[in-house]
């Protein structure tokens, strides 16, 4: 097989000005602009491009284009290049894949001496046993892995995604398609035409009758002339319910990969026809192609495939390839006509070249074998819309059965014709798409709150009164006399299948699993009939009785970062962030939020806090709006304690149980004025508040007049703490009181600060020192820390973050929800019963909190460690003595910086629960320590005298 | 005590603003905005006149938006927004009706351009052709995986969105929002109301 770049061809897609030099197996090639990979490296002779995946054997072209299973190399960093679809640029480094020490000497080519203990199933029976051997077995096989090879070091790039709403999307532009699209196009539609290869035409481009030349030409300039967006180089990878369609774009400008989400009012599948390999002895040996290869590599790169060509052929495609081998000089030796019940039976020569075929006991002297035997008609994406397509014997290959209605097939897919048939029944396929597209948009816009009224009635749903196309007759031709490779990706023969078979692997889907046939880079567009066809020989039924795999998304395989598309992964920050950025703030992101954990020394900001005065921002605290007169009822539903005597002014804690009596979320709400409170959650529970509180209105209480919004992020929310909190607020503060006689812990009070009027200010606090939290309108919020920081700094303000008040509420005893509870803490175990009023009437969780009123719960409590020094895990185990019975958790622990030991709290079963208790905590080091169950929650002013004061 | 401050945007960090080019982004943060919420068919729906899914121009500048069923947003100058506030006073006692300022709570974003569809369709999954998506159109979608609600508004016949998203997401979906024009030329015009 020696090719060599032929001169101009008429439909040549090359430009010989444009000379592109790239490497190829560690040397320098030079090929043209508009040259694959492959066709470049053909023209300048080379035919071995990769290694086969078990039995490394020596593969050049098959097929030329996206699914030939021989051409994945690797480029630069990118693994599993197509090089029968990949354009060559310039400077490319193009090396073969799993090859040691080299392609042309592959070390792993011994597997094929062993190739009959390699069949189906070898490695299942194989290394099973024995078991502590298999480490052992998948370090070696980890070295047989196909493919190429990953660089982590590969920088991100830049994929993109887009939604589309076409109202027809045709899949596949060759000329059914194209007209398909025209039509639709016409009729007012708005199409999406997606091409898989690089340019629209489909066997046209490398056809060179002058009839389809015409036919290109003429499509081409309509397409220009019409309002269709085209896609080349895209697939419709996916079709899945009601048309939600994936494509993926490969030569957008600003993206190596487009991903784009399609709802189609109408598919369109036209994606013509893949030609099918034949099985024979020797069929997968370099200088074995198919027709549309040798058709391919003449008519659109230029490329002489070979010197001497026998050609096997049972179609027009094949007598077409002889056509253009014999005008381009190269010599056929022989015509091998299939429909004349001739056959091909083996493919001889040496390890990396034909030399002979053999046909009809003949020996026929080669360098290149060209095969015409028939085709595959990728239903894939019929398949995925839950067509089960149906074998016609007489034209040797699948046809759609009945597809959806809003899914038609044109082109080869739907039938066989001649370039104005084809071209004839994709227009009729267009305009039933564009009626049907019709019908569909009328509903959508009739069901749409925001779109454009309709009028009239639903248009009457098109029927499909298309003239079908033919069945041309086709011979079946699926194996020949002897035995060969039907899955080349995966190596695996027609004799691995009737072993199958045999086993009891009759199934196909069965089979190809066992064998993974079908199963490799090609996804079974050249494997699937061949490997139908075995198993229906091996057991003696037809290709319909057997059936074929379900094809599945994707239509073709497609990178990971084309499904990960561009990320989107939204942050939240507060008004005040950048004030935090500026002042050496170390960020820690909770939930979606960005928030200061520290300035630098959390101790220290706890310190300043317990001295002087410190500011934390709080705003991603959750933070609900609720008018209406029927409050009181809500919250009497939502809490665990009363509520129907809230005074305005008032804040009250309270405590949230879920229906099974877990605590469900807790906070402080305050009553603003009559109808008007605002509740706030916890940071982590803003959201899942919020709708807890709609579900509870919308279904259970719908009558009740409460408007709920959530306003977390309307204001921005600083906690003032510490000893000074007072002296600081007041003197940014107009026209409240401030003293504790007038302004009392848990009442609230409507403020002006910092010049900003609508602040709420509550005395709550977290840290367990006098505070006041102060919720300025947001867009004053930056403002309003500011003046604190300004008005503070002879007081010794400083910013503190969420680890100095994590530490603080510790020392308090504070318990936080989802990390002191957990799925399973019912309300009683967080220690505050008193707050759970069993007299409501009604309240979430009432009965199980009722049930849990008179049992023995395990208990939050506070524990301290006996050796201050010693920190243990959060989440440490409770453990009874020396024994591994688990007794409780340590549930939060740090050293506190104002008592200068370490702090916990824990869960604890009910019998350790009492002060005083002694436990053991059970360190990740395995070593076990002692402690002792506190009194009470508070490590620290157990008497709240500091936060009251 | 200081006097009451300028409106800080959530869109902190400084772009190259131009004061013109054919996909335009701009920060309308600041612009005063009110959510109402009242009875489906009451007689606040009547007075607003702006059902579920549209918006109508309420004079002085103001725009009032159904955006879902039984609740709006006001929005547009101060004063014009207060007056159609307050003209729902007094309609029907018996209605529960309530209104609450949000103009510090939702960031607020245009967009405008030819290539504003194009654009969103980067980071929205809505159809914004115009059977679908209408001058005068109000939705509400995930944008960049926030959740946001959208106006269509059209600029002297040239496409124009609004895009509402909570607050602390503005600056997050602001960059979003520019990575999307990005391939279609977009400027960032100077924030304003």
């Amino acid at each position: 097989m020696t090719m060599s770049r032929l001169g101009a061809q008429p439909t040549e897609v090359i430009d010989r000005t444009a000379k592109l030099r790239f490497r190829w197996n560690g040397k320098r090639f030079d090929g043209f602009e508009g040259d694959t990979i492959a066709s470049a490296l053909a023209a300048a002779g080379e035919h071995v491009f990769s290694r086969s995946m078990k039995y490394h054997r020596p593969r050049g072209i098959l097929t030329a284009d996206y699914w030939d299973p021989n051409l994945l190399v690797q480029v630069g960093d990118d693994p599993n290049v197509r090089a029968g679809h990949r354009l060559l640029e310039a400077g490319m480094d193009v090396r073969p894949q799993n090859v040691w020490p080299s392609l042309h000497r592959d070390i792993k080519a011994a597997n094929g001496l062993f190739g009959r203990f390699l069949t189906a199933g070898f490695y299942y029976k194989t290394f099973m046993r024995p078991a502590w051997l298999w480490p052992t077995y998948e370090r070696v096989l980890a070295t047989f892995a196909p493919g190429g090879k990953i660089d982590l070091d590969t920088p991100h790039r830049y994929h993109d995604k887009r939604y589309m709403h076409p109202d027809v999307v045709v899949a596949g532009a060759g000329p059914a398609g194209i007209e398909a699209a025209l039509a639709a196009a016409a009729a007012g539609a708005r199409v999406l035409l997606v091409e898989h290869e690089h340019a629209v035409g489909g066997h046209l481009r490398y056809s060179s009758s002058d009839s389809a030349r015409a036919a290109l030409a003429e499509l081409r300039a309509a397409l220009d002339a019409s309002d269709v967006e085209v896609l080349t180089n895209s697939t419709v990878t996916g079709r899945y319910e009601d048309n939600w369609l994936g494509i993926v774009q490969r030569n957008h400008p600003i993206a190596v990969e487009r991903l784009i989400k399609a709802r189609a009012k109408v598919l369109v599948a036209a994606p013509g026809l893949i030609e099918r390999p034949y099985v024979f002895s020797g069929n997968d040996r370099p200088g074995v192609i198919t027709s549309g290869a040798a058709r391919r590599l003449i008519n659109l790169w230029g490329v002489k495939p070979g010197e001497r060509a026998v050609v096997f052929t049972a179609n027009s495609d094949g007598d077409a390839a002889a056509a253009d081998l014999d005008r381009v000089g190269v010599e056929i030796a022989a015509i091998i006509d299939g429909r004349d019940q001739k056959r091909v039976s083996s493919a001889e020569g040496s390890s990396r070249a034909l030399q002979a075929v053999v046909a009809g006991g003949n020996r026929i002297e080669a360098d290149l074998l060209v095969v015409a035997a028939g085709w595959t008609a990728p239903t894939s994406l019929l398949n995925m819309a839950g067509d089960r397509p149906v074998h016609d014997p007489a034209a040797a290959r699948f046809f759609p059965s009945d597809p959806p209605g809003n899914v038609l097939a044109t082109g080869g897919l739907a039938g066989d014709g001649r370039i104005d048939e084809l071209r004839a029944h994709g227009a009729a396929t267009g305009r039933l798409a564009a009626q049907r597209a019709a019908a569909v948009a009328h509903r959508l816009q009739a069901l749409t709150a925001r779109a454009r009224p309709v009028e009239g009635n639903e248009p009457a749903w098109a029927p499909d009164e298309r003239t079908p196309l033919g069945r041309d007759p086709h011979p079946e031709l699926y194996r020949s006399d002897t035995h060969g490779m039907v899955d080349l990706s995966e190596d695996v023969g027609s004799k691995d299948l009737v072993a199958a078979a045999r086993e009891g692997y009759d199934s196909v889907e069965l089979a190809k699993r066992y064998t993974t046939a079908t199963m490799g880079p090609s996804q079974g567009k050249l494997e699937t009939v061949n490997t139908v066809a075995a198993i229906a020989e091996a057991r003696g039924e037809t290709i319909a009785q057997v059936g074929t795999t379900v094809w599945r998304p994707p239509y073709a395989p497609l990178t990971l970062g084309a499904l990960a598309g561009r990320v989107f992964e939204p942050v939240r920050v507060s008004s005040i962030h950048p004030w935090h950025e500026a002042n050496g703030v170390s960020t820690i992101l909770a939930g979606q939020w960005i928030r200061p954990d520290h300035y630098g020394d959390p101790a220290a900001e706890v310190r300043n806090v317990r001295t002087n005065v410190g500011l934390i921002d709080v705003t991603p605290l959750g933070k609900l709006d609720l008018r209406g007169p029927d409050i009181p009822k809500l919250l009497n539903l939502l809490y665990t304690n009363k509520w129907s005597k809230l005074p305005v002014g008032k804040v009250r804690y309270g405590m949230m149980c879920a229906e099974d009596g877990v605590v469900l979320d807790d906070g402080v709400t305050g009553r603003l004025a009559e109808d008007h409170y605002l509740m706030t959650t916890t940071s982590s529970g803003a959201g899942s508040v919020w709708e807890w509180v709609e579900n509870w209105l919308q279904t259970e209480r719908p009558d009740w007049k409460v408007h709920v919004t959530p306003v977390t992020t309307a204001y921005v929310s600083i906690n003032v703490a510490g000893p000074k909190a007072r002296e600081l607020v007041g003197r940014v503060t107009e026209g409240v009181d401030l003293s504790p006689e007038a302004f009392p812990y848990m009442e609230v009070r409507l403020a002006t600060v910092a010049g900003v009027a609508g602040c709420f200010m509550w005395r709550i606090g977290f840290t367990g020192e006098l505070s006041f939290e102060i919720h300025a309108p947001s867009g004053h919020g930056l403002h309003v820390w500011e003046a604190l920081m300004d008005a503070g700094q002879d007081l010794g303000v400083g910013p503190f973050g969420l680890e100095g008040q994590r530490i603080m509420r510790l020392e308090k005893g504070h318990f936080i929800v989802g990390q002191d509870t957990d799925g399973l803490t019912l309300g009683p175990s967080t220690g505050l019963g008193p707050l759970i009023k069993l007299d409501k009437d009604d309240f979430a969780g009432k009965p199980e909190l009722a049930w849990a009123a008179d049992r023995s719960l395990p208990m939050i409590v506070a524990i301290q460690t006996d050796d201050p020094n010693v920190v243990p895990e959060e989440a440490a185990q409770i453990v009874r003595g020396n024994t591994n019975e688990i007794l409780g958790r340590i549930t939060s622990a740090r050293m506190s910086p104002t008592l200068g030991r370490s702090i916990c709290l824990g869960q604890v079963e009910p019998e350790l629960a009492a002060g005083g208790t002694k436990v053991t905590v059970l360190l990740a080091s395995g070593e076990r320590i002692s402690a002792t169950v506190m009194d009470h929650h508070a490590h620290f002013d157990p008497a709240g005298e500091r936060l009251r004061g | 005590m200081a006097e009451s401050p300028a409106f800080e945007s959530p869109v902190v960090r400084s772009y190259e603003f131009s004061s013109g080019g054919p996909l335009m982004l701009t920060d309308a943060s600041p612009t005063t905005k009110w959510l109402v919420r009242g009875e489906v068919g009451g007689a606040a729906a009547e007075r607003l006149d702006a059902p579920f899914g549209s918006s109508r121009d309420a004079g002085g500048g103001a725009l009032v938006l159904g955006s879902r069923p039984g609740e709006w947003i006001v929005l547009g100058p101060a004063d014009a927004v207060a007056s159609v506030v307050a003209g729902l006073d007094g309609l029907d006692s018996s209605e529960f009706l309530t209104a609450l300022d949000w103009t510090h709570g939702r960031a607020l974003f245009l967009v405008t351009g030819t290539d504003a569809p194009r654009m969103l369709e980067k980071v929205c999954s809505l159809d914004w052709s115009d059977a679908m998506t209408p001058d005068g159109a109000v939705a509400s979608a995930s944008v960049a995986k926030v959740t946001c609600d959208i106006a269509r508004h059209d600029d002297d016949g040239t496409p124009a969105y609004m895009i509402f998203c909570d607050r602390s997401f503005g600056q997050y979906l602001f960059d979003a929002l520019i990575d999307a024009g990005n391939e279609f030329g977009l400027s960032v015009g100077p924030a304003g109301p």
